[in-house]
């Protein structure tokens, strides 16, 4: 039964977050969800790759092709985002006390 | 801070007051005069109930600072709906901290409640607390003349833990590997290279946070030696407490004398200076949170 200690006085009280519903935004914002979906996948597709090629159990073109294949949906990721006017760092969802779906931004 | 150490009525419904207790305390004179300047959570004034006499021997009985506040807030189904809205929390934790602070501003030794202990009457507090009064005296008398202290150790902001932890746990020679291999893969391909791009920077920031831990536990070895007792609480993640400037390693609590704050907050700090990869931060002093839990009686 531990409590943690007193929550030091933040400076400014931060409201609940909640995904935006206003029409003029709800494309971007739909959008920016799919999009961080999509880079939760590709994150751990990468984490996946590594994890093979430091096992050992890829051939050399096998790596090669995943490689690339990431390092293309990397630069298609950036375009999108880029459509959108939306940096990698904004895809995110605060998942309050569990902290952020993605990593922060790497 | 969520806890809910709720005692409300489920019977009847009420609309009188419901007694929230803040503090568990030693009646004293000093005590009852601090007491009467506060306000709390619901703005009511705040008082001393007396629950355990004193003994013989002169040593003072126990009180708990309590206040009556609103059933329509705090009864157990208003409180439930109240504990969800992250506002009303955050208002209340800090009225409940506005109470207990100033006590332990004035040195006078006492061992705060859970947020949010309330009870249907003043009686059921007396009962309540009066069956854990061998629990209390002993950490009462452990936190007389000390106060908490917060340290806190971040990591730098790009290290990661490493995802699994086998012979990276030595954390040595792996700076060696890193400038190698790239050396003698023959002809990198553009996506082999891509690959080699990221582990590299997953071993620099696994490195940075093995540095990082390293660093720490010299940090905590400095700090528990001038501290009376340390609680580890759990590495906070997400952004609850604001920006933080990096992973957080280490989240503790120490029951620092109260003569030496200042000493404990100058070595630690120098010690941070003196070991690389990590940033501390202590806070306080505060009241005694994470030493003034007995074991909840288990049923």
């Amino acid at each position: 039964m531990h409590s943690p200690p007193p929550p030091p006085p933040s400076p400014e009280p931060r409201a609940a977050q909640r995904l935006a519903t206003d029409p003029d935004t709800v494309e971007r914002d739909l959008v920016k969800l799919v999009l961080t979906v999509v880079e939760l996948l590709r994150q751990l597709m990468e984490r996946q790759a590594i994890h093979r090629v430091e096992g050992g159990d890829l051939t050399e073109d096998q790596e090669e092709r995943v490689g690339l294949t990431l390092m293309l949906l990397h630069d298609r990721m950036e375009e999108l985002c880029a459509r959108y006017d939306l940096r990698l760092e904004d895809l995110n969802l605060d998942l309050g006390p569990l902290g952020t779906l993605l990593p922060p931004a790497s | 801070m969520t806890d809910t150490d709720t005692d409300t009525p489920t019977d009847t419904p009420t609309d009188t007051d419901i007694v929230y207790a803040y503090a568990v305390l030693r009646r004293t004179p000093e005590a009852a005069r601090a007491v009467a300047d506060l306000r709390g959570v619901a703005g009511e004034p705040i008082r001393l109930l007396e629950f355990a006499d004193g003994t013989t021997d002169g040593t003072p009985g126990l009180a708990a600072a309590v206040g009556p506040v609103p059933a329509a807030d705090f009864d157990e189904a208003p409180l439930k709906a109240n504990l969800e809205d992250l506002s009303w929390l955050e208002a209340t934790a800090r009225a409940h901290h506005a109470v207990v602070a100033p006590l332990t501003g004035r040195g006078i030794a006492l061992l705060p409640l859970r947020l949010v202990t309330v009870y249907r009457d003043e009686d059921r507090v007396r009962q309540a607390l009066d069956a854990r009064r061998d629990d209390f005296l002993p950490l009462l008398d452990r936190v007389t003349g000390h106060v908490e202290l917060g340290v806190k150790i971040y990591a730098a902001p790009d290290s990661t833990p490493p995802e699994q932890k086998t012979d990276q746990e030595t954390g040595q020679g792996t700076d060696q590997r890193t400038g190698q291999e790239t050396a003698h893969g023959k002809r990198l391909g553009i996506g082999r290279a891509y690959l080699a791009g990221i582990r590299r920077r997953k071993r620099t920031a696994e490195d940075s946070w093995h540095a990082a831990t390293r660093s720490a536990s010299h940090i905590t070895e400095t700090a528990g030696a001038l501290a009376a007792d340390r609680v580890a609480h759990r590495p906070q993640s997400g952004d609850l407490a604001g920006p933080v400037p990096g992973p957080n390693v280490s989240n503790d609590a120490y029951l620092v004398p109260e003569n030496s704050v200042d000493d404990f907050r100058t070595s630690v700090l120098a010690a941070a200076e003196k070991f690389p990869g990590v940033q501390v931060e202590v806070t306080g002093p505060w009241a005694p949170y994470s030493f003034a839990l007995p074991p909840e009686p288990t049923p």
